[in-house]
């Protein structure tokens, strides 16, 4: 399914905005194929690896690019070749995707030396999927684009199990030729994809999403340590949840790790807590008060200090815990 | 097999009590389905559907086996027990009481022992599941108490509900109906801050609703309640001023545990300045507008 929104020239804005995408001439994008087109990959994590598998089992050529090597290994071990720095896979590639774990580090790889826009050239494409606030997605776009590159923000809905399965949900904004040009590779990699106007669209979708599905899962930490203080059984109350109106796959998945104890990381607890962070950023710049959000940050940030920022984020339920 | 059928009473008849009581009726299981209401031109629809009107709770009580109540708050409910011509007036060896109201444990337990000292037996069954499922026998019945009553009642039970339980001793069913309501009141904020943030930022709030829909987030909730906030959409089928009252009985029952419980509390709070708003009586997605100015 895919939500079309039209931008009268690259120079305008449908959006609130504070940043302008720099006016150059669109140029005309071959749409990705295998066989045809390389593409490249940073970010050999938990979403970058399974992605990078799934478009090479599709056919097509990927150069990869990981600061820490030995990340890379699953993917070469599928026919990926390994670039030594970002900026050799934007000169070998013609659409390069990142999946970078937070700001700082999708600004380092998009500007920084040796990086994307230093090896990006017109008729390519940068598609960032890492999740960022509008302004680090701004930053990138006016740099990529100095380059007469394209560039298109696409943080993803969903973590490790649908990133393997090829059912991510890719929430697109920027460059629509670019948004275009590559839906044979989004198709690859996921189950659904929405082009949402203007940099910064995206970005905010997605940390609306990310901030709702935090303080879900912080309501669900909150009813399994009171159901377990008041003699209830944990199990009895997941039941009773999955046949009512709260019924959702992410309770149906968290639950039992809540139950167990046992946090496996699907979405690391850490970058649950960025996202709350950059969310309630947002509200605060835009003058929305997030007051649950802002209780369900709080959480996150006492189970990261209890040690478990690597955990899932299942494991804010630690915080419940005195 | 016993072929004989019971009678069976039903007290209160609000927005689920007339649900519940109507599918008792049109079950056809039970000789005579008797039904009480304070105000008692809420008992016509059913009376002319065969219900038999009672002229109290004793007098409902007296007349069947099991009886059946489903009242709007703990003061209700301790009311309908120990009041004039209430139902302890009436209670007997062998007769059993069912309170599907959704009451704190300290009033279940009050009603529990009260029952039992006068040889009846109890259940304490609130539900989770609001108008709709109501009307459509889809209740989630968390019961605990009497066992053998629970057996007695479940041809009753498929009747209401989809899916009932029996949770232990008395005490247990209405704390697992405050964990479950006060889960619902935070997601039911979690999803209000997620439209009002994205309104802010510009983004379409149906795009949002899509997006929520085909992810790990989907649920009934938000496919219902999300719509409801975008175009404001307040017809009660759960009173926002009970959803407060029970998130204000979870924190409470927090508190005498020890269990911290600050995201719900946060929730509570929004609650309560919808209420003074002047959103109480509408349904819960009107806790959106707490999040504006």
């Amino acid at each position: 399914m895919m939500t079309q929104r039209t931008q009268t020239s690259s120079c305008t804005l449908r959006y609130k905005q504070r940043f302008v995408t720099s006016c150059r001439p669109l140029v005309t994008l071959s749409s990705a194929a295998p066989g045809k087109t390389t593409l490249g990959f940073v970010g050999m994590g938990i979403l970058g690896v399974p992605m990078t598998l799934n478009l090479l089992k599709a056919g097509y050529e990927v150069v990869v690019y990981n600061r820490n090597i030995q990340k890379t290994d699953p993917v070469v071990a599928a026919g990926a070749q390994v670039a030594t720095t970002p900026r050799e896979c934007a000169q070998r590639a013609q659409y390069i995707f990142a999946t970078l774990s937070d700001p700082q580090a999708a600004i380092s790889v998009a500007n920084g030396p040796d990086g994307i826009a230093s090896g990006i050239s017109a008729g390519k494409g940068y598609i960032d999927i890492s999740t960022v606030d509008a302004e680090t997605s701004n930053i990138i776009a006016t740099a990529i684009k100095s380059t007469g590159a394209s560039f298109l923000e696409a943080p993803v809905s969903g973590s490790k199990a649908p990133a393997e399965q090829g059912k991510l949900i890719f929430l697109t904004a920027g460059d629509e030729e670019l948004f275009k040009a590559v839906e044979g590779p989004l198709d690859v990699m996921g189950k659904a994809k929405y082009y949402l106007g203007g940099v910064g669209s995206g970005a905010n979708m997605k940390l609306v999403v990310n901030m709702l599905n935090g303080s879900m899962m912080a309501a669900l930490a909150e009813a399994m340590a009171l159901a377990d203080k008041s003699g209830l059984s944990q199990a009895d109350l997941l039941e009773v949840l999955s046949l009512g109106a709260m019924a959702n796959p992410m309770f149906a998945l968290k639950g039992p790790a809540v139950v167990e104890r046992s946090y496996p990381p699907a979405f690391p607890l850490k970058h649950q807590q960025k996202d709350l962070r950059l969310a309630l950023a947002l509200g605060d710049s835009l003058g929305q008060p997030l007051p649950v959000a802002a209780a369900a940050n709080e959480a996150y940030k006492m189970a990261k200090a209890k040690g478990q920022a690597n955990s899932d984020m299942a494991a804010v339920y630690e915080a419940t815990q005195h | 097999m016993s072929g004989e059928k019971i009678s069976v009473g039903f007290l209160g008849l609000g927005i689920m009590g007339e649900a519940c009581a109507r599918n008792l009726l049109k079950s056809g299981l039970f000789s005579a389905v008797h039904v009480w209401n304070r105000s008692p031109d809420k008992a016509s629809a059913l009376v002319s559907e065969g219900a038999l009107l009672g002229s109290s709770p004793a007098d409902v009580v007296s007349k069947c086996s099991i009886t059946f109540a489903m009242l709007g708050d703990p003061d209700a409910a301790l009311q309908v027990v120990f009041g004039e011509n209430g139902v302890l007036q009436a209670i007997s060896a062998g007769k059993g009481y069912i309170d599907m109201s959704t009451v704190d444990e300290q009033t279940s337990q009050r009603i529990h022992a009260a029952i039992t000292s006068k040889g009846g037996r109890f259940l304490e069954a609130p539900v989770s599941g609001s108008k709709k499922p109501a009307i459509d026998g889809q209740l989630i019945i968390l019961a605990a108490g009497d066992e053998s009553l629970y057996k007695e009642a479940e041809p009753a039970f498929t009747k209401m509900g989809k899916k009932w339980m029996h949770l232990g001793e008395t005490g247990a069913g209405a704390r697992m109906k405050l964990v479950v309501n006060m889960a619902m009141g935070t997601m039911l904020n979690a999803l209000s801050e997620a439209m009002a943030l994205s309104d802010k930022a510009g983004l379409k709030q149906q795009d949002v609703l899509d997006v929520m829909g085909i992810g790990a987030l989907a649920s009934p909730l938000v496919a219902m309640k999300g719509p409801a906030m975008m175009s404001k959409n307040y017809a009660p089928a759960f009173p926002l001023k009970h959803q407060q009252k029970d998130m204000r009985l979870a924190l409470a029952l927090g508190d005498q545990l020890g269990q911290s419980l600050p995201v719900a509390a946060a929730a509570n709070e929004q609650f309560k300045v919808a209420r003074a708003r002047g959103h109480g009586d509408e349904d819960i997605a009107a806790v959106y507008e707490a999040t504006k100015p």
